[in-house]
């Protein structure tokens, strides 16, 4: 059985969408459980494409099949996985802030997060900061990420905070931010929780966020 | 499927152009008339009687070359010539439209890959530059970047050769003191491809000569580009040229001095054996006024360069010129800056050699790591010059239907397949400011000397491949040549 979710790893990395759905199918009917397919085949290869990706290995095309191909993993596990009682690894929430119409970052961070085990809420573009809040109300997500990619919508994430706090939902949630322009110091400033810099080190700052 | 009828002959790639027809053929024109008649100096008893049974006119050592001479020997020029390694492996064909950039021979200083300092050019650091040449992706061939101080006085061009052909399979360049030392690593040569003949059908190293500007073929020079000819080694028979010392202070009289004496070897060595290789062109700056010096770095470099390439080639003849070169000491900005724009100005012209890179101090000190880095600018410089080709797939008219108005391109197969075709950057660092910051904040001569001194540690060469009986005649060859020059020092 380990062979076989090292070969589901292996496919999830070359990126094989289909190859991977068939491979998957049969190791739960093979009686693999969801957990260990989720765990040590798909969250392990997709962990596999960040490391790489991080070292230089990888490039963004060969990232995002991949991450494609996770997804198509995850149609077939998610279903089952709830019987279950889920992976676990926790809640998402991500959105492109106010006047923003960017979503490739945003994205990618969120097909990574789906990759590393977490349940992954994608709101959308140029959204309103009600409309954060209302999903953290909503959703209850362990991490609230926002994306930017221009200088002149990055202030919003520090509104959407603001909302947050108005709400008094803001020590529900932790918040984590990104996009070209963004920065650490920037994070600290408007009070954010965490800042990554790309969609790899998104997924490190959040487990180390669900670890704090 | 529709054919297409863009015209893709003309400017495929780009082309850059700095002498109209009219100015290459004036510059031509003078060049024909200096050797008729002002002649050249040619210090060599076999290299003048061919001349004069040519018809050139000969007084003492004065050599008058009459244009029909010129034209009778530009007619017998090869239009290609295939240099093999010493294994006998095609690694490079001489002619005019391909590029090879490499190192340069004979600075008396190298830096010290460890210690960073200025010091003697050493016997190991031949072997070491051999082998980092033949690592780095976008260097064609190979040379010393140095004269070898820890051997026998005079044998120094021997041994960097003998060391440095069994440390690359690219092509080689070698130089030599005088004739005997060229007969010497003929010899090795000769060895290494397993016979005289094999070594005729299969020439496995350059040999590199220089005149004297101006209008001097001095005995060495001379007498060695008549052995080569006779014996079929390819050569570089090119001047280096001093505006306004050597040469005069104008471009174009430079370049008609600095052709002219070139010139001179292409005549003898067609006249000697017609259809022999002859590479001309040759290092071409101004003398710095101010200091005295022979300015690498100098924008001048590239234009002369540039327009010499231009009259070379218009003359049917492959080219040997410069790049990489920085006047500076040390690793630093004005080392990028030069090599930058020397490297460029040669990629778009296009010689067939370009040599110097890696040339430090104006050409006295080799520096390897200057080579790491203008292998790296020899990199981008030829993504501009591979152009842009355009096609039914290229244009993607049918990817961009199906991305539509604000999706993205990054899952289509055409990105995976065509984003390969990008540029990656070995040294320019593109990492984010966290990234680089994490890995110590690293700068440019940082990551050149870690990836320098990666190469130099880790990267073997094929030494060990050269079969153990011929190394044997190699050493033999070099005791020869020890006897030779010791027993000559006792006569003294």
């Amino acid at each position: 059985m380990e062979e076989k979710l090292g070969s589901i790893s292996q496919t999830l990395i070359e990126g094989k969408a289909d190859e991977l759905q068939k491979q998957v199918q049969e190791a739960l009917d093979g009686g693999a459980t969801p957990e260990d397919v989720m765990n040590q085949a798909l969250v392990a290869g997709m962990d596999a494409v960040g490391q790489q990706w991080k070292a230089g290995d990888m490039f963004i095309p060969e990232v995002i099949r991949s991450a494609k191909a996770m997804s198509g993993a995850m149609d077939i596990i998610r279903p089952k996985l709830s019987e279950s009682g889920g992976a676990g690894s926790g809640t998402f929430v991500i959105g492109t802030v106010l006047r923003d119409l960017h979503d490739i970052g945003k994205d990618l961070v969120a097909m990574m997060m789906e990759g590393a085990g977490f349940k992954v809420v994608n709101l959308g573009i140029d959204l309103d900061a009600e409309v954060f809040v209302d999903a953290v109300k909503e959703h209850k997500p362990d991490i609230l990420g926002m994306s930017a990619l221009l200088t002149t919508t990055m202030p919003q994430m520090g509104e959407v905070i603001n909302a947050l706090k108005e709400a008094g939902i803001r020590d529900q949630v932790k918040v984590m931010v990104g996009g070209a322009p963004v920065s650490e110091e920037y994070a600290e400033e408007i009070g954010a929780d965490s800042y990554a810099p790309n969609a790899a080190t998104a997924v490190d700052k959040a487990k180390e966020l669900l670890q704090a | 499927m529709a054919t297409t009828r863009a015209n893709q002959s003309e400017n495929k790639t780009p082309r850059f152009s700095l002498l109209s027809k009219d100015q290459k053929e004036e510059i031509y024109l003078g060049v024909v008339k200096t050797l008729a008649d002002t002649g050249a100096d040619v210090h060599n008893e076999e290299a003048r009687d061919v001349l004069k049974k040519h018809g050139c006119k000969v007084d003492g050592v004065r050599v008058y070359i009459p244009q029909e001479v010129v034209l009778k020997a530009l007619d017998t020029v090869p239009p290609t010539t295939t240099l093999y390694n010493w294994e006998g492996k095609e690694n490079c064909r001489i002619e005019i439209g391909r590029t090879y950039f490499g190192p340069g021979p004979t600075p008396p200083y190298f830096i010290d890959p460890e210690t960073m300092e200025r010091r003697k050019y050493l016997r190991k650091d031949a072997s070491m530059v051999a082998r980092v040449c033949d690592a780095l992706p976008n260097i064609g061939y190979v040379d010393s970047l140095g004269s070898i101080s820890d051997v026998t006085n005079g044998l120094a061009d021997l041994y960097e050769h003998a060391d440095q052909i069994q440390n690359t399979t690219k092509p080689l360049m070698s130089w030599a003191f005088n004739v005997e030392n060229a007969r010497d690593e003929h010899r090795i040569g000769i060895a290494l491809a397993g016979g005289e003949q094999a070594f005729r059908d299969k020439p496995n190293f350059v040999h590199y000569g220089e005149p004297i500007s101006p209008l001097v073929s001095d005995k060495h020079a001379i007498d060695k580009c008549v052995y080569c000819a006779k014996e079929r080694i390819p050569q570089v028979y090119t001047p280096c040229a001093i505006g306004g010392a050597t040469v005069p202070a104008s471009h174009a009289g430079q370049i008609v001095v600095a052709m002219s004496e070139a010139l001179v070897g292409v005549v003898v060595a067609q006249l000697l054996n017609p259809g022999t290789c002859v590479i001309i062109g040759g290092m071409q700056s101004i003398l710095d006024m101010k200091h005295s010096t022979y300015a690498y770095g100098a924008p001048e470099l590239s234009l002369m360069s540039a327009a010499l390439t231009e009259m070379v080639n218009y003359i049917g003849l492959p080219m040997f010129s410069q790049s990489g070169c920085t006047d500076t000491k040390k690793l630093e900005l004005q080392s990028g800056v030069e090599a930058t724009m020397s490297v460029h100005a040669a990629m778009l012209t296009g010689p067939t050699f370009v040599h110097d890179n890696g040339y430090t101090e104006s050409g006295k000190t080799g520096n390897i790591f200057q080579t790491v880095l203008d292998d790296e600018v020899i990199g981008m410089a030829r993504v501009i010059q591979g152009g842009i080709t355009v096609n039914e797939d290229t244009l993607a008219v049918e990817q961009i239907r199906n991305v539509g108005p604000g999706g993205h391109y990054l899952y289509e197969d055409h990105t995976l397949e065509h984003a390969k075709e990008h540029w990656r950057p070995s040294l320019m660092n593109r990492d984010s400011y966290e990234d680089w910051d994490t890995k110590g904040r690293p700068t440019m001569s940082d990551r050149i000397v870690k990836k320098t001194r990666d190469l130099i540690e880790n990267y073997e060469g094929p030494s060990s491949r050269v079969p153990s009986d011929v190394k044997k005649d190699i050493d033999k060859i070099l005791e020869e040549a020890e006897e030779r020059v010791q027993g000559k020092s006792q006569l003294h």
